[in-house]
Formats: structure tokens, sequence, C-alpha cells
């Protein structure tokens, strides 16, 4: 054991020299890049009208609480990432629990699962606007009208293009959370379930009692990883519906998007990335702190 | 008695073929947007548009032939995807597999803090890179350049990278690295002789998920490159803004782009399940 300290502790350089160039070029790609950011948001830098630019101190902040369309994008996001998760979630769960039923039939599971995570979101979002939801063209269009729905215009009205980018996500990830609650379930030691068989348990109550406290990690870990890539969806959304009509489908990351690159308002997009990077932070903070807390 | 027990076996069945009509129901919404894009990719430009959707047609390689080698070629975009991707992956792998020995295996100060540093850096929304990115390579005059985006793909493969691989080489057993000193090897060698061939299987699935991230990114694609760096997701977008309704060409062309990635998910679907299952089935004990 003391040898192996010495061994370990042996060559304090050895580890600096490995650990280096990774970090370093951590530090100049996205480090150096937030700082910018950072910097740009106390900035007017507005291409269109660059003879403004110059330092502002805190105005694009001020301008940025009395921003309607900043609310807006905050409500959008909420309204996104919360529904969003927790369908993944429920759907990707219920799944998982209806699949463990069927051995046999796993792998076909897993196989089809695997297709949405591996497409290129942007494919995603091209796929739903023209095949799936196309007006006089996408199937689930024509379904809807057959079955007697009448038309809906889903990307071209307000409420019908929410709730279509909330499924055309929920259909891209669900099998991300499904394929991981699968693996925790397919992990979970038998003999817990021999006892509580003895024991008479009825199913739900098994479920309540042993599976969903043994799997809380994999829900929780699950709520974090989707929640921070929902927050900065971007490629389904854009591809689908541009963040309208209007501003119908503009979540904040759009937004910031938007401002910078379409507006070229450089200053006032870099404050609406940072206000998106606060809220990815607390609200990682916030999940991170529930994790640790409830465990112990 | 039988009777009861008869019934309640019937219950049973019907319960059971109740529950995997459902699993089976909801199998099929998620591989039919592909199927029925293969569908559609076989029809003729004017059989699309054909509405009520026709399921009998005679199915033609049209689209695919012009997605390849015609005027809509995407060809030169898969290209760029393929280079971008594999420079990506590279430079990844040989800056993360050292870092991530480093956190798992050696003792340096500060490891926590740093580790927690690499942590946070994934967390930045990428939008939050994409507009000082944008200023700062136009001032090198970098965009629409390869190296201005790999450098720019570095900043979520790396992070991640570091992340999984930590994983892989806490797994190595500690016996190993001492027989290795004992052989007074040193740590080089170790690292190359020891540890590298028990964390290939690691070192695979990390290659996949970098590629296959760099492969499938848009908004940095879009935004930071151009007429000579334009990704096969670029070109899929812009093939809907510029061709409006030629969806069958779309469909074609997008099946072309995805196919590797399908490829790679199907053959490598043990390996990608693991990977994003790393942290949640250990309970994400170790951070």
């Amino acid at each position: 054991m003391r040898r192996h300290g010495r061994a370990l502790a042996g060559e304090p350089g050895f580890a600096l020299l490995m650990v280096s160039p990774g970090l370093l070029v951590l530090v100049l790609t996205t480090t150096f890049p937030l700082a910018y950011l950072i910097w740009s948001s106390f900035q007017s830098v507005n291409l269109a009208m660059p003879y403004l630019d110059g330092f502002v101190g805190l105005d694009n902040y001020r301008a940025m609480l009395q921003d309607g369309r900043f609310w807006h994008a905050m409500q959008l996001t909420g309204i996104y990432t919360v529904s969003s998760v927790l369908l993944q979630v429920a759907i990707g769960l219920g799944l998982a629990l209806l699949v463990m039923q069927i051995p046999a039939g796993q792998w076909l599971f897993r196989i089809v699962a695997i297709l949405p995570i591996v497409l290129a979101p942007v494919v995603v979002g091209l796929f739903w606007r023209t095949l799936m939801l196309a007006p006089n063209f996408g199937i689930l269009d024509f379904v809807v009208q057959a079955l007697g729905f009448g038309q809906v215009n889903w990307l071209g009205s307000p409420t019908p293009a929410l709730i279509s980018v909330i499924i055309i996500h929920t259909w891209q990830w669900t099998p991300f959370a499904f394929l991981v609650f699968l693996a925790s379930l397919a992990a979970l030691p038998p003999d817990v379930y021999e006892a509580a068989r003895i024991d008479k348990a009825n199913a739900v109550r098994r479920f309540i009692h042993i599976t969903l406290p043994l799997i809380r990690p994999a829900i929780v870990i699950v709520i974090i990883m989707r929640s921070m890539i929902a927050l900065s969806a971007f490629a389904a959304i854009f591809a689908a519906t541009g963040g309208g009509p209007g501003t119908a489908t503009e979540i904040l990351n759009l937004y910031a998007y938007k401002t910078s690159f379409v507006e070229l308002n450089f200053g006032y997009g870099s404050t609406l990335a940072v206000a998106l990077l606060l809220i990815t932070l607390g609200v990682s903070g916030v999940l991170f702190h529930l994790r640790t807390a409830r465990r112990t | 008695m039988a009777a009861a027990a008869d019934r309640r076996d019937a219950e049973r069945l019907v319960t059971r073929a109740v529950l995997i009509g459902a699993a089976g129901a909801l199998l099929l919404l998620w591989v039919f947007p592909l199927i029925w894009a293969v569908v559609v990719s076989l029809k003729s430009e004017t059989e699309v548009l054909a509405y009520p959707p026709r399921l009998l047609f005679e199915p033609t390689l049209k689209n695919y032939q012009d997605a390849l080698v015609g005027g809509f070629s995407i060809l030169p975009s898969l290209m760029t995807s393929l280079i971008v991707s594999s420079a990506t992956t590279v430079l990844t792998i040989v800056l993360a597999v050292p870092a991530a020995y480093a956190f798992a295996r050696l003792r340096l100060r500060g490891k926590r803090a740093l580790g927690f540093y690499t942590l946070a850096t994934q967390m930045v929304p990428p939008v939050g890179l994409v507009i000082p990115y944008f200023l700062i390579l136009n001032r090198f005059g970098w965009l629409d350049t390869y190296h201005g985006m790999v450098i720019v793909y570095l900043t979520f493969s790396l992070p991640f990278a570091i992340w999984l691989m930590v994983s892989y080489m806490e797994d190595i057993p500690r016996e190993m690295e001492e027989a290795a000193f004992l052989d007074k090897a040193n740590r080089f060698q170790t690292l190359w002789h020891v540890i590298l061939p028990q964390v290939r299987g690691g070192i695979a699935v990390t290659v996949i998920f970098v590629f296959l991230n760099a492969w499938n990114e848009f908004l940095f694609a879009v935004q930071l490159g151009g007429n000579t760096v334009r990704p096969v997701t670029v070109a899929m977008y812009n093939f809907v803004s510029v061709e409006q309704t030629l969806w069958a060409k779309l469909s074609a062309a997008a099946l072309v782009a995805m196919v590797p990635m399908i490829v790679i998910g199907i053959a490598a679907q043990r390996q990608i399940v693991k990977g994003l299952t790393v942290g949640a089935v250990k309970g994400g004990g170790r951070r």
C-alpha cells in the first residue's frame, strides 16, 4: 500500500502533463468565448448600426427586464422544457416497465429506440414539418382529417405549433429515457421482487415501494440530462417552425439566436444568451441539490 | 376452483395482450416517420403530391440518383461532414484520454475542482458559444474554415469525452497498474501498455458518440460555416428552404445522410446504451 501511494504521489508532474493539454484547450475553446459573451452583453454590438457600438453598462439587462418578448420566451421555455421532460420520463418509464414483461421482444425495442436518437435533430424537424404535419401532404394531417377532426394548421397557428414542437422533441428523446430506464430495471437484483411476491404485494405497490426508490437515481439523472438538452433545443424547432408563427414557439434559445443573427444585435443577443446560461446553471444546480439532498 | 383459476389466467392473458399491443403501438410510432420517409423517397415528384397519399405506386430510384450524383448532389456536403467529424473525433480522443486518465487514476492537486470545471463547461448552452464565436472567428477570418469549425466542435465533444472516459478508466482494477509499477514500467509505458488496452471498449464508445454528435450538429454549422464548409445537416435545411416542395428528393437526401448514423446506431446499439446509461445506472455515485 505504501509503495502504491509513493508510486502515485511520486510524479505529480506526470498528472499535470496528462491533464493540461485537454484543460488548456477547454479553457481556450469554452471559457474564453464565454468571457467574451459576458463582455459583449454589456456592450452595444450591432452590425446593423455599428456607429453606436460601445460600452453601455447594464442597459441591455435593463432593456431585457422590460422586454415583453423576453418574458414570453421565458414562459415558452418553461412550458417546453417541463412538458417535454415530464412526457419523456412518463412514457419512457411506462414503456420500460412494459417491455420488462416481454423478455423475448426486448431486442426489437432496443433497436427501434436507438433510431430517433441517432438522427440529426434538424432532419427530425424537417421530416415532421414536411412528411408528417404539412397541410394536405403530411400523413398525420391526413389521418387527423380522416378521423373527422377537420384540418388543423399544425405548424401555422400558435397553440398547435407549440404542441407540435413539444411532440417532436418528445418523439425524438423518449427513447433515451426508455433505454436508460430499461437498463436500470434490468440491473435490479431479482431477489427484491421475490421477497415482495411472497408478501403478496400487488404490482402497483411493488412498483411504488420497491422499484421506484431503487431507480430514483436513474430518474433524477434522466431529468437533469433531458432538462439541459430541452433548455438548449434548437435545430428541430428551427427546422419545423423557425420559432413561429410569429413568436409562438420562440423559446429563449431561439430568441437569443434571432436577435443576434437575424437582427444583428449581438450585444442584446449576448445578454439573452447570458440569461439562458444563468437559467441553465440555476436549474441544474437545483436538480443536483435535490439529488444529493434526497439521498442522505 | 379450476374455473376461477382459468378465468384469472384468461384475464392475465388479456391484460398481457393489451400491454404488448400498447408497447407495439409506441414502437410503431417511433419507426413510422422513418418508414414513411423511405416510402416518400421512392415516389416521383408528381406522385408525392397526390392527396390523400397513395400507398400503391410505381417506385423510382430517381430521387436517390439526384441526391447522389444529380443537380442536388449532397456528396460534397457528406465529404465535409466526414472531414469535420473525423478531425473532431481524433483531436478529442487525443486530448480526452490522458486527461481522463489523470482524473480517474492519478493524484492531482485540485482534481475535484478541475473535474467540476469540466462538467460545468458541458452545460454551457450552444447559443452562448455561437454568438461569441461568430464575432471571434470573424475577426480572425476563420468563419467558413475547417479549422474554425473543428475548434468550435471541441467545445461540446471534449468535456463529454473526458467524463465518459473517466467512468471507463475507473473500472480498471488497481492491481494492473501496481503490477506494471513493480515491473518498473514508466508512466507512459503503463498508460500505453496497461491502461489503453483495458479501455479499448470505452474509447470505441467515445469515438462513436463524438462522431455522431459532430455529424448531427446544426447550430454551429449553419452559422459559422458557409459555402466552403457546409456540413450535411445544413445542406438538408437549405434543401427545404430553397426547393420548397421537392420533398421526395429531401427524403432521399436525408436518408442518405442519416444512413451512416443509423448503421452505427444499430451495429453499436449495446455500446451506445451503455454510454448513455453509464452515469445513470451507477446512480452517479462517483460525482
